[in-house]
């Protein structure tokens, strides 16, 4: 009898459990799987926006296509350059403001709040501001001018391939170096207060502990904060297309992103941009693997 | 290793303490330079805004600027329009995506069904599909389904997400059973159970969750682009991207509408710095 009640029981929560995660599975399947899918199937065929005309089944030609375009390598190059440039001076920034800051008694919370402070702004917020700071009369100039005891001399922020790179990178890594230094404290607290007194006991120097306790038993979070960052910088879109449309050149930050939505929208190639939507897909599929076969590598950190 | 004699050591550090604070200090007077300098040049003519050096602080308040911003260049008031639409889809946005991921995380995390790890699994699987790899085909499917330039458009795609559901499962698994079981024995039902016991008590996910997804709606620019067309269905990025494009009319009037968008997300941050710092400790618990 009690058996009986209790499969009952049993049965009744399954039913429950699948009600309640059903309106995200059919959320789910229509939003994400079906889109995913659907974006590959497309990538098959010549297929126009707006045309009438039904698609003409072409197999990868588009992947080929996309292959041999230099357009397409140029923007890998440009996402590739912009992600590589942000991500890993975030990754390291961040860890060092961390460590200054929770080696401060005072005023923790103040500097993380202003650190925190960009992440807060819209992007294309962000990148209005740094629109007018890198103008040719702009503070950038003003300030660089101030360092290398230059005058008058413009360093073409928005002009010259590789400015105008520096200058989305400049943007992006204002935004988010907090969002990841508040990140990496959080991983620094964790860390027992006691390993640390243990270390400086036997005699350990700051930089030793910071060194030899802190940077080892910090790796998951920096694992987790270079992952993070990465997929995010391989995704930028705003300050792109904020800078373009502002007359900025397009070729040096014509990141993938930026590429597709010119593909399909001012273009009207909808196959081909959603190639190029299944290759970037692939790429950060591609890139957490790794990130995580690195991660896993070394070995899973032990605190006791 | 060499003795230091116990002075010098301490004079040592005191050196090493003050580097430390000046770089602190300057690294947040430099961090917190470009937001400064668009409050104070939305408040100044545009003669002022490009003259050098910087003046840093208005002369006068020249508060024109805000109104040019408002006005827009076609001079049709479009820009309250634009903001008013950003409130409607960023915050039904919120409202949904904590109601539906509160309900599933909810069941992943009380409800033990055949399939249950399967189902969770696929979900989070979601979080790798990057939205710029699928907004082709969303788009698409809203076209078909005639859901461009509506607020139905804006606001779909973004009815929930992997990692609200991810966040209100971890919130409750910790949340006591025999709770829920004296609540059932009681006669409650089991809808009346989550929005009477367990909503409640999950105010701090809550809360965490909807300012994060506020503030991502908030700066949603790549879908309203595709999807609005008509100026009276664009959002505040779409905005001030608009307006940018045509800065060099008037500088001060863009830093304006750049002001008017990050306030409501400002006052927001001061008032609950706790859950947008909490939001962002709570994306690092993503891995588990």
């Amino acid at each position: 009898m009690k058996k009986l009640f209790s499969r009952g029981i049993e049965h009744k929560k399954a039913r429950w459990g699948w009600f309640l995660v059903l309106p995200s599975l059919v959320f789910f399947s229509l939003f994400s799987f079906f889109p995913i899918i659907n974006a590959f199937y497309t990538s098959l065929f010549r297929k126009r926006l707006l045309s009438l005309r039904p698609p003409d089944f072409i197999g990868f030609a588009n992947y080929e296509y996309l292959l041999k375009s230099p357009d397409f390598w140029n923007s890998v190059r440009a996402t590739f350059i912009f992600t590589l440039g942000t991500f890993i001076p975030i990754v390291i920034c961040g860890l060092v403001l961390a460590a200054f800051i929770m080696s401060r008694r005072r005023f923790q919370k103040l500097f993380q709040m202003i650190f925190y402070s960009p992440a807060v702004l819209s992007s294309v917020v962000a990148a209005a501001i740094w629109l007018l700071i890198f103008d040719p009369r702009g503070l950038a100039n003003q300030g660089m001018n101030a360092l290398l005891g230059t005058v008058g001399r413009d360093f073409k922020w928005l002009a010259t391939a590789n400015m105008v790179r520096l200058s989305t990178i400049l943007v992006y890594f204002w935004k988010y170096i907090g969002h990841f230094t508040v990140i990496y404290i959080t991983g620094l607290a964790s860390i027992p207060q006691s390993l640390h007194e243990a270390a400086r006991i036997d005699g350990a120097s700051g930089w030793q502990d910071f060194w030899h306790i802190t940077i080892p038993l910090l790796k998951p979070t920096t694992v987790l904060v270079s992952i993070m960052s990465m997929l995010q910088c391989l995704k930028t879109f705003s300050t792109q297309y904020l800078f373009t449309e502002s007359g900025a050149p397009t070729g040096p930050i014509n990141v993938i992103t930026l590429n597709i939505y010119n593909t399909a929208i001012r273009d009207h190639n909808i196959g081909r941009a959603s190639a190029m939507s299944v290759l970037l897909f692939g790429m950060m599929l591609f890139f957490t693997w790794v990130q995580f076969r690195f991660s896993r590598s070394g070995g899973e950190v032990d605190y006791a | 290793m060499r003795e230091v004699p116990m002075k010098a050591r301490k004079e040592q550090s005191l050196v090493v303490d003050i580097l430390i604070w000046g770089f602190l200090i300057v690294t947040a007077l430099l961090i917190l330079a470009p937001t400064l300098f668009m409050f104070t040049a939305s408040l100044m003519p545009s003669r002022d805004i490009v003259r050098m050096p910087y003046p840093w602080i208005p002369k006068d308040l020249y508060v024109q600027n805000y109104w040019h911003a408002l006005e827009g260049n076609d001079g049709n008031f479009i820009y309250p329009r634009n903001i008013l639409n950003s409130f409607i889809v960023a915050g039904s946005i919120s409202l949904t995506t904590v109601l539906i991921s509160a309900l599933t995380g909810y069941g992943l995390a009380k409800f033990p069904f055949r399939g249950r790890n399967i189902v969770f699994l696929l979900i989070m699987a979601t979080m790798m599909i990057p939205f710029e790899a699928i907004m082709i085909p969303l788009y698409l499917v809203a076209t078909t389904l005639k859901m461009q330039d509506s607020y139905l458009g804006l606001i779909m795609p973004f009815l929930t997400n992997a990692f609200g559901i991810f966040l209100m499962r971890q919130y409750m698994l910790t949340f006591p059973d025999e709770i829920i079981d004296a609540a059932r024995i009681d006669g409650s039902g089991e809808l009346s159970i989550f929005w009477r016991i367990i909503l409640p008590n999950s105010t701090p996910a809550v809360a965490a969750l909807a300012i994060l997804t506020f503030r991502t709606q908030w700066d949603n620019l790549l879908w309203p682009l595709l999807i609005s067309q008509s100026e009276e269905m664009k959002t505040i990025p779409l905005y001030v991207v608009k307006f940018a494009a045509e800065k060099h009319t008037n500088e001060g009037a863009m830093m304006a509408a750049a002001a008017i968008a990050s306030i409501p997300i400002f006052i927001l941050f001061l008032l609950l710095s706790k859950y947008f710092v909490s939001g962002a400790l709570l994306h690092s618990s993503r891995k588990g």
